[in-house]
């Protein structure tokens, strides 16, 4: 018995090491940006490996940045999707890659594909629609993903509304992510503008001024300058929906 | 007990003599310094992170690379040193026990690796601390930015760096043991580091649910038996201080690491015991 | 009193290759070696001498058979104390001064703090190494670094030194010098164990002698009764009677010359040592 003790003692140490591993990782698990490893298998052994191992996950994820921008100049879809993706998974707090990566998406590789298929003049007009609509449906898929795992939302909210205007055409939905970016606490000054106008486009008058209105009641009004802008075309929309006097946002001091 | 210690103490000490004056060291030493230095440079080629976190990443990153390799290589070329050369023989014919000399070995390998790794959070800290200090006085000073580096975190970092690269001095000691060759060591250890480094995955492969009893006992004997070295890289959170830390999870961290750190020492004795000079 | 040391029924197995093929450097060997003297053990490369002491000193383990040290099983640190030893073709860190290296093993043999100095200052003296005793070791010519070998093995005034091929590419005036110290040894009452091929230098130094052949001990006894025949006398007169023994002497005397002695005739330990392992390897 005496002779197996120590080999006994190393499966005690290495169980009390294991629990307690478990225990620690639990606890610094949400403190470690998680590696997004299905992501990562195309690009596996150019140097990523080095990234998952532990250190030089930012400078990896860079110089993965630099490679996509080899295959975007070649217009090479495949290879530049599994760069972006690779920056993504080795550091999916850095918003600017899925925003980036949203946008080469959305916007660039539809023309790739329309390009590839015999240019602008040889595809029909709605076979281009159909794949900008497609490329777009994309890019949002990527910001989608972004919004959950990226530090930093508001661009990509904002990036998610211009695709969703621009390429997809869904006013509703481009509202839908410009509100977001609006009630964010570093919201760029034209989000709230922007949903209300996509919201009223599509149709919804009454929704669009009721919380545009109270956006800037809540929000605008406070600031240094009352965001004049933004109270001239909460007017415009005052009259077009012939709101009564005392319906209307009361007459600021400042106001012409 | 107190001669044992002592004979302990001067196998380290010869050991930290002898590895600080190989070229190898001085020369991971001076490229990692480098790399520290040169972060601010290097920060052209950065996207979107913070400019901070990019000069932290690319220093620790540095810390972390060489500092492995630095475990991996000098400790088995310590190792086998005193075997080829027979040094060993003239060591263990004396009143030394195979344990001490394999502990004596340890503390000497990582007293190396603690000055290497102090050098570079020293030479790492200035840098952050200057360049913060420059953005700040660029900044608007309405905006009443809080500075991010965080020194307390940083001390933290150090000695987890410290405690990660005793870990792999242990697992390299107890296959160096066993080897029969460096390279044969080298390989193997550099096989481990990866494996440690990956472990997260059956880790948390470990912690979800699964019906297939077997693949749950394969998971659970491997985080047992690999160490998870990924818990030990928290730059970002403590020296940044951009998601912070669990409190006491740095503790639990510290601990788990001691005591991979006694097996793996506890089974390279029992090997090198076994073992024919 | 015990042995210095004492091997009973020692073997030792190595295994071989993947498939684990036996390969017996020591077989069934059984030595006593008395305290106080010099012992020599001498045999062919490979005949399993180095592998025996290995085995005394612990560093190698014994598929069967007991050996003890003084008294104590060999593989004790209390036994490994009380033992000195100078391994093949030394090396030590190129680093350390010679004064360091020796402080170092007194260090690691336990030699108390308080007597380190004086011990390691006598141990330096007993190997000429005093004057040369601050140059690192990496400048010391291959004698120097016998003897400093020498004087790390006795810092700490073991009862029983182990000096495996001390004279090995030393020159004769080196060898002289090592020779001296296990004289030095004897005188106070130390037991060496000497490995060597230098036979004339065993035949001098030594007290007993063991000669060792593919892995058994073939020979063992006291330097003068191994070398010695004494069935046979050799004599440079043949048919000699005390008067022819007077004539001849007178007849030398008769032309100046004396006889001196008249002794046994002894052949060399060189001559022994080819006798009982050559066969084989000159073949």
């Amino acid at each position: 018995m005496r002779r197996f003790a120590p080999w006994l003692l190393v499966c005690v140490l290495a169980l009390v090491a294991g629990s307690l591993a478990e225990a620690s990782w639990r606890r610094v698990r949400p403190s470690i940006p998680e590696i997004g490893r299905k992501d990562l298998e195309p690009t596996l052994g150019q140097g990523v490996l080095l990234g998952v191992l532990g250190g030089l996950r930012t400078v990896v994820a860079d110089m993965a940045w630099i490679r996509s921008y080899v295959y975007w100049e070649r217009r090479d879809r495949p290879g530049c999707e599994a760069f972006m993706r690779t920056s993504c998974a080795l550091d999916p707090r850095a918003r600017y890659f899925w925003e980036n990566a949203a946008l080469r998406v959305g916007l660039d590789m539809a023309h790739w594909e329309i390009r590839k298929r015999g240019g602008y003049n040889k595809v029909p007009a709605e076979t281009q629609e159909r794949l900008f609509r497609q490329y777009a449906r994309k890019g949002l898929d990527v910001i989608e993903e972004g919004l959950q795992r990226a530090k930093g939302r508001t661009a990509l909210l904002v990036a998610g509304g211009f695709l969703a205007e621009g390429k997809l055409k869904d006013l509703p939905l481009a509202a839908n992510y410009y509100r977001q970016a609006a009630d964010a606490e570093d919201a760029p000054w034209y989000a709230a503008r922007f949903c209300a106008d996509f919201d009223w486009n599509a149709g919804k008058k009454d929704e669009a001024y009721r919380w545009y209105r109270n956006y800037w009641l809540t929000r605008m009004r406070p600031r240094m300058d009352g965001s004049p802008d933004d109270l001239v075309r909460l007017r415009e929309m005052e009259k077009e929906l012939n709101l009564g006097l005392l319906e209307r946002i009361p007459r600021q001091g400042w106001e012409r | 007990m107190k001669a044992s210690l002592r004979r302990m103490l001067w196998i380290s000490r010869i050991t930290f003599l002898e590895a600080v004056r190989q070229r190898f060291f001085a020369f991971l030493l001076v490229l990692s310094a480098a790399m520290v230095l040169s972060s601010v440079s290097f920060r052209v080629f950065d996207f979107g992170h913070g400019e901070l976190k990019f000069i932290a990443d690319f220093g620790f990153g540095g810390m972390f690379f060489f500092g492995s390799v630095l475990a991996v290589v000098m400790t088995a070329q310590l190792f086998f040193s005193e075997i080829d050369n027979r040094t060993a023989l003239t060591l263990l014919a004396k009143p030394l026990s195979r344990a001490e000399f394999l502990l004596g070995k340890f503390c000497g390998a990582w007293a190396v690796l603690g000055v290497f790794v102090v050098v570079l959070a020293a030479l790492q800290g200035t840098v952050l601390w200057a360049r913060e200090q420059e953005l700040l006085s660029l900044a608007d000073p309405a905006a009443k930015l809080a500075p991010a580096f965080n020194l307390e975190g940083l001390l933290q970092l150090v000695l987890l760096q410290w405690l990660r690269l005793g870990v792999v001095i242990s697992i390299v000691l107890a296959i160096s043991a066993l080897a029969r060759t460096f390279l044969f060591a080298v390989v193997v250890g550099a096989l481990a580091v990866v494996a440690g480094q990956l472990q997260w995955i059956a880790q948390d492969a470990f912690l979800r649910p699964t019906d297939s009893q077997l693949y749950a006992a394969f998971l659970w004997v491997s985080t047992r038996v690999i160490p998870n070295l990924q818990q030990f890289n928290l730059a970002d959170a403590l020296v940044l201080g951009s998601t912070g830390v669990d409190d006491g999870a740095i503790l639990v961290v510290v601990l788990s690491g001691l005591a991979y750190l006694l097996a793996y020492l506890t089974l390279g004795s029992l090997i090198f015991r076994r073992r024919e000079i | 009193m015990s042995s210095a040391i004492s091997v009973r029924h020692l073997t030792k197995d190595f295994r071989i290759g993947i498939r684990g093929l036996k390969l017996r450097a020591v077989d069934d060997v059984s030595l006593e070696i008395p305290r106080g003297q010099v012992f020599g053990l001498l045999g062919p490369n490979g005949c399993g001498k180095s592998t025996t002491l290995k085995i005394v000193l612990g560093l190698v383990s014994a598929t069967a058979g007991e050996i003890s040290i003084l008294g104590e099983p060999s593989a004790t640190s209390s036994a490994r104390r009380r033992t000195g030893f100078l391994p093949e073709a030394p090396y030590f860190h190129k680093f350390l001064s010679g004064r360091e290296l020796v402080r170092y093993c007194a260090q690691l043999s336990g030699v108390a703090d308080a007597d380190v100095d004086a011990a390691v200052e006598d141990a330096l003296g007993l190997a000429a190494m005093t004057e040369a005793a601050d140059r690192t070791i990496g400048t010391y010519s291959k004698g120097m670094l016998q003897r400093i070998g020498f004087a790390q093995a006795v810092v700490h005034d073991p009862e029983l030194v182990i000096l495996d091929e001390p004279t090995a590419g030393v020159d004769p005036v080196g060898s002289a010098a090592i020779g001296r110290m296990i004289h030095a040894m004897r005188e106070k009452g130390k037991t060496v164990v000497l490995c060597s091929h230098l036979l004339g230098q065993v035949e001098q130094v030594c007290d007993r002698v063991a000669i060792m052949d593919r892995g058994k001990l073939v020979l063992e006894g006291a330097v003068d009764d191994v070398l010695a025949r004494r069935d046979r006398h050799v004599m440079t007169v043949e048919a000699m009677t005390p008067a022819a023994r007077a004539a001849a002497e007178a007849a030398l005397a008769a032309h100046g010359a004396k006889v001196a002695s008249v002794t046994h005739p002894r052949r060399s330990l060189e001559d022994l040592f080819r006798e009982l392992v050559t066969g084989s390897r000159d073949a």
